[in-house]
């Protein structure tokens, strides 16, 4: 793990409006190049809020965030050049076809010309997608538009890499092409940053998890260490349980 | 750049793979501009072989002034007289009935002697004349008036419209007025006979001296008359360049709610930029709407009897007219997209304000028939500027000093939705706020 962290969060706060309650408290977090950061919660405990304001949808109210030194607030602009996006929803264009959309979306990110034509081959390859390349995606299974919805988010190999429960809805083999992929990359220097409500999941994939609950960070550190900080507990989904309780959230 | 025909690219495929959607996009107004053309042009033009008004006529007088409005009406060719129906013939209260009951509109009741009542009244005018002309001293008739109230009954159902209504009896009080006149006439020519046997009336017919002259003044060299048709097809071109907000919006909603506007603000792309290419694609579809529009007047409108649209000869200008008007659509499209929730918000709003917009902008009603305070609002519509520069360029001939108020207007209308829609979304992300 590198010294210098390539995101720093301190004292990040975020208020909806027209809401009393915080989405975030006062959250301070550092985030190391090449770390699989897992961001672990239930519905309404403030990960999608997170990650947004560290893509730069919105802003944060309080506090402050630097991604690989720079300022959220003064250059995002330089900051969306890095990062890839893998949102939860099927961000793709269900009309045009795999190769339409990962070419529009190469070129979102300046990418064109014989290197993103490579790139979105090489792509379509590994995840295997090439022979359907020219069909629409309406026409895909969820598990091939999960992967399209990711080779978006990486086309342009960014340095850090935020995803939204990418593997939600789709069959076993798919989950874990997609995890051994994000496992690869990962090696190769790419930084994630990973929400997931499977628990076994972030077990197994991430190196640092943090469970946040009600906007708070209630337990944050390697999977391993939360399991000797929590020895009556065998896996990280009964910790989860144990932190967060069992009271159904909407 | 290389990011805007990306985007442009992107929008075009979709648009093009929709083809329901695109057939839609030109088809309905194309058919808008045909039905509503028909309707307006038959409605209240003489033109066509076949009286289109039912007009109930009971004759109770079935004297001179029964018979002449009868044969006004028939040569009219837009009413059609009944005299029976069912093969019975009308009473006044069967007519009243029938219009009653809405199967007609009009019923015209002429009352028993109805000449003989105006002819006296003539008579005594033209008695009181002749005295004054040839016994002015014993001024014979000085106590004697006829204040005999001559009444004609006219029954309306009341869903007959008020302009209609009004034509209608200032025809009437038309034909009316040349019956007594020329009743007097002969009165006259009588009186002066009997008194006067060796008087010869001319053998000629009083025609009326006053001709109106219609003179439309254009700018251009040929003079072009104001048809329905000039006036319709721009004012359902702009109408439905307008409507262009119902798929752009969808486009827009779609996007936002399919995910994909999320991604693309996390990328090094501005919103403006999307925004872009979006208009580029759907400006394209605007102009090429306003093109079939215009095709339709000069080509399909003639086969339905209905005179052919004159476009001019100003094509550059024309041209800049349609894109700006387009730009202004479009502008408005983005705004409505960008602020609306739901595609039942910008299907509902965008619909209805459009419509609102239009008729303030004085596409059905012209805006020189509206009460003052209409019409200071209706400068506030941007359907209304285009439509006056449309107007301007179609009617007047007018150069492009003319209608540059309007083009600033115009672009100055999508300059500003364009910032609203930006700013908006700056300081309302699609998620969260």
């Amino acid at each position: 793990m590198s010294d210098r962290p390539i995101i720093e969060i301190r004292d990040l706060t975020k208020f909806y409006k027209g809401s009393d309650e915080p989405a975030i408290k006062s959250i301070s977090l550092d985030i190391y190049p090449n770390e699989i950061f897992g961001l672990l919660g239930p519905n309404g405990a403030g990960k999608t809020t997170t990650i947004s304001i560290l893509c730069g949808l919105f802003p944060p109210t309080k506090g402050e965030v630097t991604i690989d030194g720079m300022d959220i607030r003064s250059s995002i602009d330089r900051i969306k050049h890095i990062i890839g996006v893998v949102p939860q929803d099927l961000a793709l264009y269900p009309t045009l076809s795999a190769l339409e959309n990962l070419t529009f979306f190469g070129n979102m990110y300046g990418m064109r010309g014989i290197l993103l034509k490579d790139r979105i081959h090489d792509c379509l390859k590994i995840f295997g997608l090439e022979k359907v390349a020219h069909k629409q995606i309406n026409s895909y299974s969820g598990g091939m538009k999960r992967r399209v919805n990711l080779i978006a988010g990486l086309l342009h190999k960014p340095k850090l890499l935020f995803l939204d429960e990418p593997t939600v809805g789709i069959d076993v083999q798919s989950r874990i092409f997609i995890l051994d992929y994000l496992n690869e990359i990962n090696k190769l220097g790419t930084t994630i940053i990973y929400t997931s409500h499977y628990m076994e999941e972030a077990e197994n994939l991430c190196t640092r998890v943090a469970i946040v609950d009600r906007g708070n960070i209630i337990a944050l550190g390697k999977p391993a260490e939360l399991l000797i900080k929590h020895p009556e507990f065998t896996n990280l989904e009964n910790i989860f349980l144990h932190l967060t309780g069992k009271t159904l959230r909407d | 750049m290389f990011k805007f025909f990306s985007g442009f690219r992107k929008e075009a495929l979709i648009l093009l793979r929709d083809i329901s959607g695109l057939i839609l996009v030109f088809l309905m107004p194309m058919v808008m501009v045909i039905i509503l053309a028909l309707v307006q042009e038959f409605g209240w033009n003489t033109l066509t072989s076949e009286p289109q008004v039912q007009v109930l006529f009971v004759d109770l007088d079935h004297d001179s002034l029964g018979v002449q409005i009868e044969n006004g009406f028939n040569s009219s060719r837009i009413f059609k007289v009944i005299k029976s129906v069912d093969n019975v013939n009308l009473t006044q209260e069967k007519a009243r009935q029938l219009v009653f009951e809405g199967k007609y509109q009009i019923a015209v009741i002429i009352p028993e002697n109805v000449t003989k009542r105006i002819r006296n009244k003539i008579q005594l005018l033209v008695a009181k004349t002749m005295s004054a002309l040839t016994m002015p001293s014993l001024d014979l008739f000085k106590d004697i008036f006829n204040k005999d109230t001559i009444e004609v009954t006219l029954y309306f159902d009341p869903a007959v419209r008020n302009s209609f209504k009004n034509a209608f009896i200032s025809s009437l009080k038309e034909k009316n007025a040349r019956i007594e006149s020329k009743m007097v006439f002969n009165t006259f020519n009588n009186e002066l006979k009997r008194q006067f046997p060796q008087f010869r009336p001319p053998d000629v017919e009083y025609s009326e001296s006053v001709n109106f002259n219609e003179v439309y003044p254009s700018g251009k060299e040929h003079e072009i008359i104001p048809t329905s048709t000039q006036h319709n097809v721009p004012s359902w071109a702009i109408f439905a360049m307008f409507f262009i907000v119902i798929p752009l919006t969808s486009s827009i909603i779609k996007e936002r709610e399919e995910g994909s506007l999320i991604r693309l603000l996390t990328m090094p792309v501005s919103y403006l930029n999307l925004f872009l290419a979006k208009i580029g694609v759907y400006l394209i579809v605007c102009f090429i709407q306003f093109i079939l529009m215009v095709l339709v007047g000069i080509y399909l409108l003639p086969l339905f009897g209905i005179p052919a649209f004159d476009p001019g000869n100003q094509y550059i200008l024309l041209s800049v007219m349609a894109i700006t008007s387009s730009l202004a659509a479009l502008g408005y499209g983005i705004m409505v997209g960008t602020i609306a929730k739901t595609h039942q918000q910008a299907a509902a709003f965008g619909s209805v304000s459009v419509v609102i917009l239009a008729a303030l902008g004085g596409l059905w009603v012209p805006t020189y028939l509206m009460p003052p305070i209409m019409k200071h609002v209706a400068t506030f519509s941007p359907l209304n500027w285009a439509h006056a520069g449309f107007l301007d360029v179609f009617l007047r001939g007018s150069d492009f000093m003319a209608v540059s108020h309007e083009l600033v207007k115009l672009f100055i209308f999508f300059l500003c939705t364009i910032a609203i829609a930006i700013v908006y979304r700056k300081f309302k992300p699609p998620i969260g706020s």
